[in-house]
């Protein structure tokens, strides 16, 4: 079963529109097995005036996380309604989209949207998340059975646990923020692939951070992208589900190429009526039987326009059974922009809890010691990010 | 009409290895390797049947005979079915010794962030022996930190079988998962019913919602004569820390 997002709101009157975002999620066949829920969750909200925000969450599976399923519900509501503050504030505050963008500038816009994003957003989301926890908790107590399957000494919110991937596209810019494992992956308008927010080396596949661990701030990573200068066309959102469907290790690069190709070849329309497959298979027993979520976000240089927009079914004809996803339609372009020059992109990726950024050059992944974790294999050819200005984080006495 | 595509590169299961280290030292000529030759036959149809009933993993097996050398007997990870179809037997090493060091720090090598696959899930080593290790002085001890030391070995189902009661060793309870105990064959004949326990256990492992505990009430309850020891919490497994186990 492919279960979809509410449905868009309507429009305000006058409301300019930009990224498609289509969604699609389906429980893994292992939780189908078991009957258990889709632990996954997915939301998207307009944001600021002609923004919109994407986010998904994998609840976790282990029995501890009884309630994960709730969690990453309350995780995706909480992200999308912080994000909506974050671009309210932004458009509200300086005036910091309102110039054009020559290197300069665009290196401050990426340095003001990465400050508000670690200042604002982060501690918001985390904080408001627990207070969310807390409050479904006290609504609907844990009970016998529950505190049966709970450790001793939980906390609350360990029963909630939750990643979260948070997409907000905002005047061509990409505020991204990611807890946990998931993939965020970009494509650009030549295919390839960009992976704009910093690895993680505490994910090594076999554990996740959590929203619901002990210091969740720090363990977000976040990122601010131009997606103009940069020439993306979309981005995907996904929980582990679908990365662990796929075969080929380095599967980013291969997805980003045919969905490029997909881009330029069919129209949104046709992507809607896919996506819920490619989740479908991913969650499948051919896949990762994992409970899957997809949030694909289509610049409007890429999106060709609905066919039902132009008097046709999109869905015409075909010989899948899949429930269509939702077409956010708010989000559709109705002017498509010229090319950009090829002037310097500007992307910024911080770990969240860093601060006193200090500038070097390009690289793959970010070094970051804590704990006890295996050092971070990076992936990918240096060589296919797009030029990068980004921070180092400190080296030595973090966390 | 409106075909279906995909982009990428297609999907499968998510591959779980599974290491078996076969103890083929001298001493485990005649009677034991007959009967080490049996049981990892016996065991195979087990996990066929648990490969085709189950929805996540593509079980992929290898084989490491060891004695004063190891030897991939079974190189490759190949699916359980095929190994099942063409398994060929083992054979002792005349006058081999049982250095395990050098066989752990094979296992780590295949284990290593650049060998196994992101997705694969976390693995599972069975070390069947007939005796003690045998590895110079500290021999031991670096082959099994080598194998420690990456996420892969340390997270992994490790389980030991013992062939005879002297061969449960204090090695053993070094290399086994904290919270599963080492399975003893007191004899030849009991070999085949401690693999089968093993494979089951191994293939368990994967399964929605278990978890090391469950696992190791099962294997307690298949070796009630030794219990295990408890789990000594760590910031990776116990959720302690903000590390919380990926399962599905």
């Amino acid at each position: 079963m492919t279960t979809t997002p509410s449905a868009a709101p309507s429009d305000p009157p006058g409301r300019r529109t930009g990224w498609l975002v289509l969604t699609a999620s389906e429980r893994g066949a292992s939780h189908a097995a078991v009957r258990s829920p889709n632990q996954d969750a997915v939301a998207t909200e307009r944001a600021g005036a002609e923004g919109v925000v994407a986010a998904v969450a994998d609840g976790h599976g282990h029995p501890r996380h009884l309630r994960s399923a709730r969690g990453s519900k309350l995780a995706v509501a909480v992200g999308c309604q912080v994000a909506q503050e974050m671009a309210d504030r932004l458009e509200a505050g300086t005036a910091i989209f309102s110039q054009p963008d020559p290197p300069a500038t665009a290196a401050a816009t990426a340095d003001e949207i990465s400050r508000l994003t670690e200042e604002f957003l982060v501690p918001a989301v985390v904080s408001r998340w627990r207070e969310a926890v807390l409050a479904d908790v006290k609504a609907d107590p844990f009970t016998q059975a529950e505190q049966a399957q709970r450790h001793s000494g939980d906390d609350a919110t360990i029963a909630y646990g939750s990643t979260l991937l948070l997409c907000m596209v905002l005047h061509d810019w990409l505020i991204l923020a990611q807890i946990g494992d998931g993939d965020v992956i970009g494509v650009r308008a030549d295919g390839r692939a960009v992976e704009p927010v910093p690895a993680d080396p505490q994910l090594d596949g076999l554990v996740t951070t959590s929203l619901c661990g002990s210091d969740p701030r720090a363990d977000f990573r976040v990122a601010a992208v131009d997606a103009a200068q940069n020439q993306l066309r979309a981005v995907l959102l996904a929980t582990d589900g679908y990365g662990n469907a796929q075969v080929v290790d380095e599967w980013p690069k291969a997805f980003s190429e045919d969905l490029a190709w997909m881009l330029r070849d069919r129209d949104a329309g046709w992507l809607a009526s896919q996506l819920p497959s490619w989740a479908a298979r991913c969650a499948s027993s051919d896949g990762s039987a994992d409970d899957t979520t997809v949030a694909l976000l289509i610049s409007p240089a890429s999106a060709r326009p609905l066919a039902g927009e132009q008097g046709e079914d999109a869905d015409a004809g075909s010989e899948e059974t899949t429930i269509p996803a939702v077409p956010h339609a708010d989000t559709v372009p109705v002017h498509l922009p010229v090319a950009q020059p090829p002037i310097d992109p500007v992307t910024t990726r911080r770990l969240a809890h860093r601060t006193a950024p200090e500038p070097v050059i390009l690289e793959r992944s970010i070094p970051r010691v804590k704990k006890d974790t295996a050092s971070h294999q990076s992936s990918g050819d240096p060589g296919d990010e797009p030029p990068t200005t980004q921070w180092r984080p400190p080296r030595t006495g973090e966390r | 009409m409106t075909e279906t595509l995909m982009p990428g590169g297609g999907v499968a299961r998510r591959p779980l290895h599974f290491i078996v280290m076969a103890d083929c030292s001298g001493s485990m000529k005649g009677e034991k390797m007959q009967a080490l030759n049996y049981a990892l036959r016996s065991m195979l149809p087990h996990l066929v049947d648990w490969e085709r009933d189950q929805l996540q993993a593509q079980l992929l097996i290898r084989i490491l005979a060891f004695a004063s050398a190891p030897h991939w007997f079974v190189a490759d990870p190949v699916p359980v079915a095929h190994l099942s179809a063409h398994w060929r037997n083992l054979e002792y090493m005349p006058m081999g010794r049982t250095n395990m060091g050098p066989a752990f720090r094979a296992v780590a090598e295949v284990l290593s962030p650049d060998q196994l696959e992101r997705r694969a899930l976390r693995p599972a080593i069975l070390l069947v022996t007939d005796g003690l290790p045998t590895d110079p002085p500290g021999g031991f001890e670096t082959g099994l930190a080598s194998l420690l030391e990456i996420a892969a070995g340390r997270s992994a189902l490790r389980l030991a079988v013992a062939i005879g009661k002297d061969a449960n060793s204090e090695p053993l309870d070094r290399f086994r998962s904290p919270d599963v105990p080492v399975l003893v064959a007191d004899g030849a004949d009991e070999i085949a019913d401690r693999l089968v326990t093993a494979s089951i256990a191994v293939s368990r492992m994967s399964e929605v919602g278990v978890n090391r505990g469950t696992l190791a009430e099962q294997l307690n309850l298949a070796e009630p004569t030794r219990r295990s020891q408890p789990e000594v919490p760590t910031a990776r497994g116990s959720g302690q820390d903000g590390y919380f186990e990926d399962i599905l």
